[in-house]
């Protein structure tokens, strides 16, 4: 049986467990993403962080439990359909840049746009501003190969946020990074979250990172053991006042 | 007794290269053993034998070819067998020794059941009609069939220890593709041995030319030629073989011109970047089917001096050796470019959108093969036509 969710979750999972080969990654983990926040999800390597975020996005069915995303079931989801969720909803940066090797910057970000049907046109030009918001315009011409692997991080979460989807997916978006180039693409990040009101999800081994966060979930050995816990901050408050 | 350990493991594409290295080492051997057997039974003095042997030497190479295609794809194919031997210690000279080892116990399997058929045969079970053949009712020298048997897993096992890709591709990290572009200095050379190869048989040809006062014999019943005739054709083909990769990286470019719908754009992008790793094998693939249909076709032609089956076989053996080596590249290219299909998919294109770039890239390859293929067989034909 399930609940209707709460109003203002955007994406809700309940008892949602998950095996790997008879390993189990999840074991019954619940959580609720409200609109427009920015959830970190701490945790060891190995507690489940990529699984759970898989499974949100519709990446990996869940093998029990359920997945909502704007009051719609995502868990009973043909192939196809969580295919049209990935592409119109959701964008994910993953730990590694994952550009598609034979294409320029510009054609990698404008790649979703595509795939979603856009415009050649408004693909290109959207692609063209994201690259600029992220500060590596310069590159939209080189292939990936040529570029540095801070300049392919970024080109990878600007084809992450250039479709605005409604839900971005990070998975340790900074672990190839420097200090300094990590702490640099998350404020990029999440200020590029708060502005758009897009609704971040945040998975990182480092708990430093979650101050970026509005809210914190810990995830030990596929369980969250507290309850989500609400950091002692107003979610609206623009984290990159001081840069 | 590790090999067969390993073997535990095999999937069908592993046991598959396996048994096709072993058929073809095994055909080989056979038309080695021939030359020999024909040796023995030869009266003294007649000088056909280095002929016949020289007969083996395009077989030898199309084993030895399909052999370092096949250890090229092998790392890229099982990364996690790589990254255990890795793990347990072995170096990168112990995982060539090992890729080299597998297909050179191939060949020799094959060579050795050959072997087995030849000497039962002799044993006065075969007809009259091979005695010739098999050199029955002269005594064999011990040393001259295993020499002859040794040579294939020597030449498998070489080809493939060279082919064996550096020690950081072998280890499971991410591949650094090659450089996309070819030359200007490939592409101008390749692009004048075509038209100067096609231009000198053509002028060669024309109707006024006079017949060449000292014509060469073709092998394999295919008549006579000329020498001018003869150098065109292979100028020309050795042109086009060198044009085939930049060909294809050239429609991969047109392919994503304009404004490309992400089909187009997969597509085109796709065959440009695998251009360099396919250029080679399918250059190969050309010239051999070029040069054998152009040989079928004037073996059927009416009034053709008849050939035995030697070279039939012969030229099935090259057909089935280069096309596998065309499919083990791409099977390496498709492992290579596993990670490319999960980010694909994991953006959201469907398997059917992706499914159809392969099939646009693929019919364009088809195309260059055609067109490079075609050119070496026309110019084939029009050499034998004389």
């Amino acid at each position: 049986m399930s609940a209707a969710p709460p109003d203002n979750d955007v994406l809700w999972a309940r008892g949602i467990v998950k095996a790997h080969d008879g390993n189990l990654a999840l074991r019954e983990v619940s959580i609720g993403i409200r609109e427009g926040e920015v959830l970190a999800v701490t945790g060891t390597r190995g507690s489940g962080k990529s699984t759970l975020l898989g499974c949100l996005s519709a990446q990996l069915p869940v093998d029990s439990g359920e997945v909502w995303f704007n009051s719609s079931p995502v868990h009973t989801l043909s192939r196809a359909g969580r295919e049209k969720l990935r592409r119109d909803r959701f964008g994910f940066v993953g730990s590694e840049p994952h550009l598609v090797p034979e294409l320029t910057a510009r054609e990698n970000v404008a790649l979703p746009l595509l795939l979603a049907g856009a415009g050649h046109k408004a693909a290109y030009r959207a692609a063209g501003e994201w690259l600029e918001r992220l500060d590596v315009s310069d590159c939209a011409k080189h292939r990936p190969i040529e570029l540095l692997q801070s300049q392919r991080q970024r080109i990878a979460v600007a084809r992450a946020l250039a479709p605005l989807p409604r839900v971005v997916f990070a998975d340790d978006p900074t672990a190839p990074l420097h200090r300094e180039a990590r702490d640099q693409l998350l404020r990029i990040l999440t200020s590029a979250a708060r502005s758009h009101r897009l609704t971040l999800v945040l998975a990182t081994h480092d708990p430093e990172l979650a101050k970026y966060a509005d809210r914190t979930v810990a995830l030990v050995d596929g369980r969250t053991p507290a309850p989500a816990t609400p950091v002692q901050r107003p979610a609206a408050a623009p984290a990159i006042a001081s840069h | 007794m590790f090999y067969f350990r390993l073997v535990r493991g095999y999937r069908l594409v592993d046991l598959g290269r396996l048994l096709l290295t072993a058929a073809a080492a095994a055909v080989v051997a056979g038309f080695l053993l021939r030359a020999l057997g024909r040796a023995l039974s030869d009266p003294p003095g007649t000088h056909t034998a280095v002929e016949r042997l020289l007969w083996c030497l395009p077989a030898l190479a199309a084993v030895g070819w399909f052999a370092a295609v096949a250890a090229r794809a092998l790392p890229a194919q099982r990364p996690e067998r790589m990254a255990g031997l890795t793990a347990a210690g072995a170096g990168p000279t112990r995982l060539r020794l090992l890729i080299a080892g597998e297909l050179a116990l191939a060949c020799a399997l094959g060579s050795v059941v050959t072997l087995l058929v030849f000497l039962v045969l002799r044993n006065e079970i075969a007809g009259p009609s091979l005695a010739p053949e098999l050199g029955m009712g002269v005594p064999l020298p011990t040393a001259a069939p295993i020499a002859l048997v040794a040579l294939l897993p020597l030449v498998g096992g070489l080809a493939a220890a060279v082919a064996v890709p550096v020690t950081q591709q072998l280890t499971g990290h991410q591949e650094p593709l090659p450089a996309h572009r070819f030359g200007l200095p490939r592409i101008i050379t390749a692009a004048l041995l075509t038209v100067g190869g096609t231009l000198t048989e053509l002028y060669a040809l024309r109707p006024a030319a006079a017949d060449d006062p000292r014509p060469l014999r073709l092998p394999a019943g295919l008549g006579h030629t000329s020498a001018v005739l003869l150098g065109g054709w292979a100028t020309a083909s050795f042109g086009a073989a060198l044009l085939t990769g930049p060909l294809l990286a050239g429609f991969g470019r047109v392919l994503a011109l304009g404004r490309p719908a992400p089909r187009r754009l997969l597509a085109g992008r796709g065959l440009t970047g695998i251009a360099r790793r396919l250029g080679t094998p399918l250059a190969v693939l050309a010239f051999t089917i070029a040069v054998v249909l152009t040989s079928v076709r004037h073996w059927v032609a009416p009034g053709a001096a008849g050939t035995g089956p030697l070279p039939a076989a012969e030229a099935l053996l090259l057909t089935g050796c280069t096309v596998a080596a065309v499919l083990a590249r791409l099977t390496e290219i498709r492992a290579a470019r596993r990670p490319v299909t999960a980010t694909l998919l994991r953006l959201g294109g469907s398997p059917r959108l992706l499914f159809s770039a392969a099939l646009l890239r693929w019919s364009v390859a088809g195309l260059v093969l055609l067109a490079t293929g075609g050119l070496t067989a026309a110019l084939g034909a029009g050499m034998l036509s004389r």
